[in-house]
Order: C-alpha cells, then sequence, then structure tokens
C-alpha cells in the first residue's frame, strides 16, 4: 500500500516535470543585459525596453518556428563584475542568445561565460578588443572605434585641412584607445599632432590643461573621452579665448552635451554614427514610430538600435535556419548573411564577429542646436 | 607671459572655491577635533538646493535679484543642515572615543550623498546657462568670465568677513577660546554648545557657497561630486594647518594654483599626482601645515 503511493507520487512529480519541461521549451529565451541602473541607465533601459517592443511584435505574429519569445533582464550597473554574475545568471537562466551590454566593459567581461556556454551575445560595445578572443558566440552590432578613427582622421586632414592638431583623452580604457587609434591614423596619413594629453574624468576644471593647449597655437582639440566632460571643455576654451575647432568624439554625442556647453556648443562639431532619426531606412522609421506609441518618448540614442537590430539579425537566422542550435545560427550568421535589411542599415557579418562596413558621419552644431552633417563616409 | 597670468586666474578661481570649502573643514577641526567627512556631500547638497530656487524663480525676478536671493537662501537652507548634522551625527557622541564621532561622519556622508541620488536622480543635473551673464573680459590675452570675477571678489570679501568676525567679535573670541581649550572655555561661562552650533552655521553656510559656484560656473553638478570637492579642500585644509582659518584659505589657493601651474608647465596627465608630490614635501617640512602652530602634546 505504502509502496503504491510512492509509485503514484513519483509518476505525479515524473508528469510534472514533463508539463513544466514542454512549457519551457515552448520559449525562445532571450536575455538581455544592460545598465538598467547606475551612470548609464538611461541607454540600458532604453535597450531593455526596445527588445522587449520586438519581442512583443514578434509573438503578437505568432512568434518563431511556433514559439514564443520570452525576454529576461539583468541589470549589470555598467559594472564588470556584475556582469560577470549576470552572464552566469542568464546562461541558468536557459537563454539562447544574450543582447548586451551597453559598455565595452561590461560585454567583455560577459563574453567568455557565454562562449564556454555556447550562448550567443551581440553588443554595441565598441572597444576593438571585443572581437579579438576568437569566441565564435560574439557579434558585434555597431562599428568599432578602429573604424571611427579612420573617419576622424580623414575628416581632419581632407576636409577640414588641420594643420595644427591637440588631442585630449581621458583614463578610462575607451576614451585612451579612441584617442591613440585617431593619434595613429592621423600620423600614418601624415598629420601634424602638436600635443596630446589626458584629463580626470569628473574634474570639472579643465582651464590649465586648455591654457596650456592655447601656448601650442592649434587648429583643433579632438576629445575622445565622454560628454560629461566634453561639454565643459567646449564651454571653457571658448571662455579662454580659444579659436580652434572642437571635435567631440562619438560618446559627446548626447543632449546633455548642448545644456552643458551653453551657448558655446554652437559650431562645435561632433563625430559619430548617424542619428536614429536621420537613419534613411524603412525599418528605421517603422520601428521608432512603434518605440514612440508604446513608450511615448524617443529611444535614449542610436546605441539602442544597433542592440536591436543585434536581436533582429539572431531571430531571422533562427528563422532562416530553422534551429535553435546555437553553433548552427553563428554558422549561418558567419558565412551566409548577407546584407539583412537593418534599421541601422544593411548587416554582415565577418567570420571574427564583426560587423562589416561603418557609416561615420561628422556633424556641425549650429546656431539652432541642431546637428548638420559636414562630411559623411562613402 | 599671458599664458602664467591666465594660469594665475584658472588656479585662483578654483582654489577659491577649495579655499570656502575647506574652511568648513578647518573651523569644525578647531573646535571639535573632529574631521567632519559630511561637509564634502553638505556642499553637493548645496549645489542641488541653489538649482531647485533658481529653477523656481528664474523669468519672475531680475539676474541680480534673483542671484542674492540664490545664495542667501541657499545658505540658510545648508546652515540648517549643519545644524541637524551636528545635532543628529556629532552631539550624541561628543563624549566617546573620536573614532565613533569618525564613523558617524562617514555615515552622515552616505546618507547625505545617496539622499541626493534618491531625490534628484543618479544623472547629472545642469544649471541653467544664464544666470549670471556671459560676460568675458580679455585683458591683453588674459581671459576672465565676470563669472570668475564674482567667484574672486565673493570669496574675498567672505573670507575678511570670517577674518574680522573671528578675531574681532566676541561670538569669534569665544570660538577661539573653545578651540584652544574647551573645559576651560565652559568654566569662563562660555556656552560651548552654542558655539559649536555657530561654528556649524557658518562653515556650512560658506560650504554653500563653494556649492554654488561649482554649480554656476561649471553648470554640471553630480550627486556624488561632494567626495572630489570634500576631498581637495580637505587637503587644503591640512596644507594650511587644520584648524587654522587663514591657512585654510592659503590651502585652497596653493592647491588650485598649484594644480594650473603643473597642469601648464609640465604635465596636465600628471597634475593630480604631483600637486600631491608637491604636498607631502611641504608635510614633510612643516608636520602641521604652513600657517599651522606647533601644538605641545597634552599630557
Amino acid at each position: 500500500m505504502k509502496r503504491k503511493g510512492l509509485v503514484g507520487l513519483l509518476a505525479l512529480v515524473v508528469t510534472l516535470l514533463f508539463t513544466v519541461s514542454a512549457f519551457a521549451s515552448g520559449y525562445i529565451k532571450i536575455g538581455v543585459q544592460a545598465p538598467i541602473t547606475g551612470k548609464f541607465a538611461s541607454e540600458g533601459q532604453s535597450i531593455d525596453k526596445a527588445v522587449r517592443l520586438i519581442a512583443k511584435q514578434v509573438n503578437e505574429k505568432g512568434g518563431i518556428l511556433g514559439k514564443k519569445i520570452k525576454v529576461i533582464t539583468c541589470d549589470d550597473e555598467g559594472k564588470a563584475v556584475k556582469a560577470a554574475i549576470c552572464a552566469r545568471k542568464l546562461v541558468d537562466a536557459g537563454v539562447i542568445a544574450v543582447i548586451g551590454s551597453y559598455t565595452s566593459t561590461c560585454a567583455e567581461a560577459a563574453e567568455p561565460i557565454y562562449y564556454r556556454a555556447g550562448v550567443l551575445q551581440t553588443s554595441d560595445g565598441t572597444s576593438d578588443t571585443l572581437v579579438k578572443h576568437g569566441y565564435w558566440t560574439f557579434f558585434r552590432n555597431s562599428s568599432p572605434n578602429s573604424a571611427e578613427a579612420k573617419f576622424t582622421a580623414e575628416f581632419f586632414l581632407k576636409k577640414q585641412h588641420y594643420k595644427r592638431i591637440t588631442v585630449i583623452s581621458d583614463y578610462s580604457t575607451f576614451s585612451t584607445n579612441l584617442a591613440k587609434a585617431v593619434i595613429n591614423d592621423l600620423k600614418k596619413m601624415g598629420g601634424n599632432i602638436v600635443y596630446y594629453g589626458k584629463i580626470t574624468s569628473g574634474a570639472q576644471n579643465f582651464t590649465p590643461i586648455l591654457t596650456k593647449i592655447k601656448s601650442y597655437n592649434p587648429d583643433v582639440i579632438y576629445f575622445s573621452g565622454y560628454y560629461t566632460d566634453g561639454g565643459l571643455i567646449r564651454a571653457q576654451m571658448v571662455q579662454l579665448g580659444i579659436k580652434a575647432d572642437f571635435v567631440g568624439g562619438d560618446s559627446n554625442d548626447n543632449p546633455e552635451f548642448l545644456k552643458l556647453a551653453g551657448k558655446a556648443a554652437v559650431g562645435a562639431y561632433l563625430v559619430n554614427v548617424p542619428l536614429p532619426q536621420m537613419l534613411p531606412y524603412p525599418e528605421a522609421k517603422e520601428f521608432l514610430k512603434a518605440y514612440r506609441e508604446t513608450y511615448h518618448e524617443n529611444p535614449a540614442s542610436i546605441w539602442t538600435l544597433f542592440n536591436v537590430d543585434g536581436l533582429r539579425v539572431i531571430l531571422y537566422a533562427i528563422q532562416q535556419t530553422k534551429s535553435l542550435n546555437t553553433k548552427k545560427i553563428a554558422h549561418y550568421l558567419h558565412y551566409e548573411l548577407k546584407d539583412f535589411p537593418g534599421i541601422t542599415g544593411p548587416i554582415s557579418f565577418a567570420p571574427n564577429g564583426e560587423r562589416v562596413g561603418s557609416a561615420y558621419m561628422a556633424y556641425r552644431i549650429g546656431p539652432d542646436l541642431k546637428y548638420h552633417i559636414v562630411y559623411k563616409e562613402k | 607671459m599671458e599664458i602664467f597670468f591666465q594660469q594665475l586666474v584658472n588656479g585662483l578661481t578654483i582654489g577659491s572655491i577649495y579655499a570656502l570649502v575647506a574652511l568648513g573643514y578647518t573651523m569644525v577641526y578647531g573646535v571639535l577635533k573632529l574631521i567632519n567627512f559630511a561637509h564634502g556631500d553638505l556642499v553637493a547638497l548645496s549645489a542641488y538646493i541653489g538649482l531647485v530656487i533658481i529653477m523656481q524663480l528664474m523669468g519672475a525676478l531680475s539676474p541680480t535679484i534673483l542671484i542674492i536671493i540664490t545664495f542667501i537662501a541657499t545658505m540658510i537652507i545648508t546652515a540648517i543642515g549643519g545644524v541637524i548634522l551636528e545635532r543628529a551625527a556629532y552631539r550624541p557622541l561628543r563624549k566617546a572615543p573620536r573614532l565613533s564621532a569618525v564613523v558617524s561622519a562617514l555615515g552622515a556622508s552616505l546618507i547625505i550623498e545617496n539622499g541626493i541620488m534618491l531625490i534628484w536622480g543618479p544623472m547629472p543635473r545642469i544649471f541653467p546657462a544664464s544666470v549670471v551673464p556671459n560676460a568675458n573680459y580679455d585683458l591683453h590675452g588674459v581671459y576672465i568670465s565676470l563669472m570668475q570675477v564674482l567667484v574672486l571678489v565673493i570669496s574675498f570679501i567672505l573670507m575678511v568677513a570670517l577674518y574680522l568676525f573671528v578675531n574681532r567679535t566676541k561670538l569669534g573670541t569665544a570660538m577661539r577660546a573653545c578651540a584652544i581649550d574647551q573645559d576651560a572655555a565652559r568654566l569662563m561661562g562660555i556656552d560651548v554648545d552654542k558655539v559649536i552650533v555657530t561654528t556649524f552655521v557658518i562653515g556650512s553656510a560658506l560650504g554653500a557657497v563653494g556649492g554654488l559656484f561649482i554649480g554656476m560656473y561649471y553648470r554640471g553638478i553630480y550627486f556624488n561630486m561632494g567626495w572630489i570637492y570634500g576631498l581637495n579642500a580637505f587637503v587644503a585644509a591640512i596644507i594650511g594647518g587644520i584648524g587654522n582659518i587663514p591657512g585654510a584659505m592659503l590651502g585652497g589657493m596653493l592647491l588650485g594654483i598649484f594644480n594650473a601651474f603643473i597642469a601648464g608647465y609640465v604635465s596636465s596627465s600628471w597634475s593630480l599626482a604631483l600637486t600631491y608630490v608637491l604636498l607631502i614635501v611641504i608635510m614633510i617640512f612643516r608636520p602641521t601645515g604652513i600657517l599651522g602652530e606647533r601644538v605641545a602634546e597634552k599630557v
């Protein structure tokens, strides 16, 4: 009697287990690893919202391979340690692909964990090192720093004809690497760099280094760091009566740059990929419309759209390969996918996971405080 | 030559702000022998309070009146904050071992910092551009803005006023008496608690002026900026001789000017590190600071 009860219980447990796993396999799980809180919260939240929007759209159309998409989010706070914890959590949750993270540092910290678990990862991180580990699981959905550096050097020498170039970076890996890459490309093309110096991010008082730069009588000051410092550098150089141009790298592209620089923002140049509203592709217009209708705001920046493209291209690959085997999907993305119509332009990947092609632009901030394109990559 | 004078102006501007904040550290230390680690965060808080006042009143008042009201209201509110801080975090621990008070100070610092973050959020806040008219003067190649002139003049006036207050008034004399020996001061009929509260009021109000200058001159304010300004001002107080009021003023100015000249003539990448090397050298030769008195160990 007792034994019979036990068998019955066992049977019940087994049936339950089966139903649970059958229930679970009805979903395709997609992870989001992004800074939902902290310094980059606005970017992280925007990425999460955008991924959920795409998932909703796909699910309304019946899902993929007859399965619905389930999004699981983990907050890495923009910190490397948290990124590694997130990666383990998402792997344990059984995701097949992860979107993120926003920062190169966090994407890189999580990379080996996804690689070992065979989970696909796509990030907008621009650091060149991201694709240098030989992980088949990693796909960059934006353009690397080296492409930006090359474009910046061309803009300086072919369009602006700067003769005396000065460069400032902060101490972060991203900013120093970008500054060094720009300097290298400028030197290769015969540019004359008269000064390179570093500032402490957040120091707020940049007048000493700018006064020093003034004594070099430069044509241009290039800054490779973030907008919180860039806006102040622009304001203070104008206050010090420096007549040189200001050119900011991609991370200066944020509405707060304009607020910090105030009137001094007029005439400053920024180098970045196109702004969301400048994207000419129908997919972009459609997505921006849907995003605004759902959340009543614009995505935080172009980085949201890059990450969305990362998701879209993975979902497309699942559809094409009719498989949830990440090896097969990765092979398809590396070798068979060609010019997928992305929100941020046609997408193809090199065998190392690098996105092929880039579309940098140089903007000048006009008296209307709007961006005006002055130079484009062909 | 204009580069030299420009760096001097650069250094004096930031140096004045350090000096104003340093006064808060040094006055509290002078009277209580306590390092008020929450002072930097009080300065950050004052910048946020100032921003709220400006945003509320902008457009309704003429710029001059707006600036005056902002300064006075922010100084009063921050001073009240300083008094609450003293009541809640330091007075109950006045008889406790000194380490307890230090821990309490650090705790208060974290509470204020995180409080700012919870109220105003982790994103930087930005002062409107046109609070102080954007005038800029060119003196033979040396550029100085109206805001910088204001920073230098107001700081100078406040420091002279403080010096006169401490040296020429009754309450100031009482303050100096408490700094020398609290028990003896109490025996002479001085209300020590009142003196301590006055110290916190003045220190916080001066810090509030520093916080407003940071907001109006640099425009961007951050919930955790109290830490970096507090650290620099604390160092300035030590170089000048902690507990010594003219010392804090001198220390702030020196720190600003060193930083500017090292960035200008040696290396901007190393300016912060080399500034501190120089400070260590000063401390080796003058362990009690430039104007600090040699105190005999009490037995």
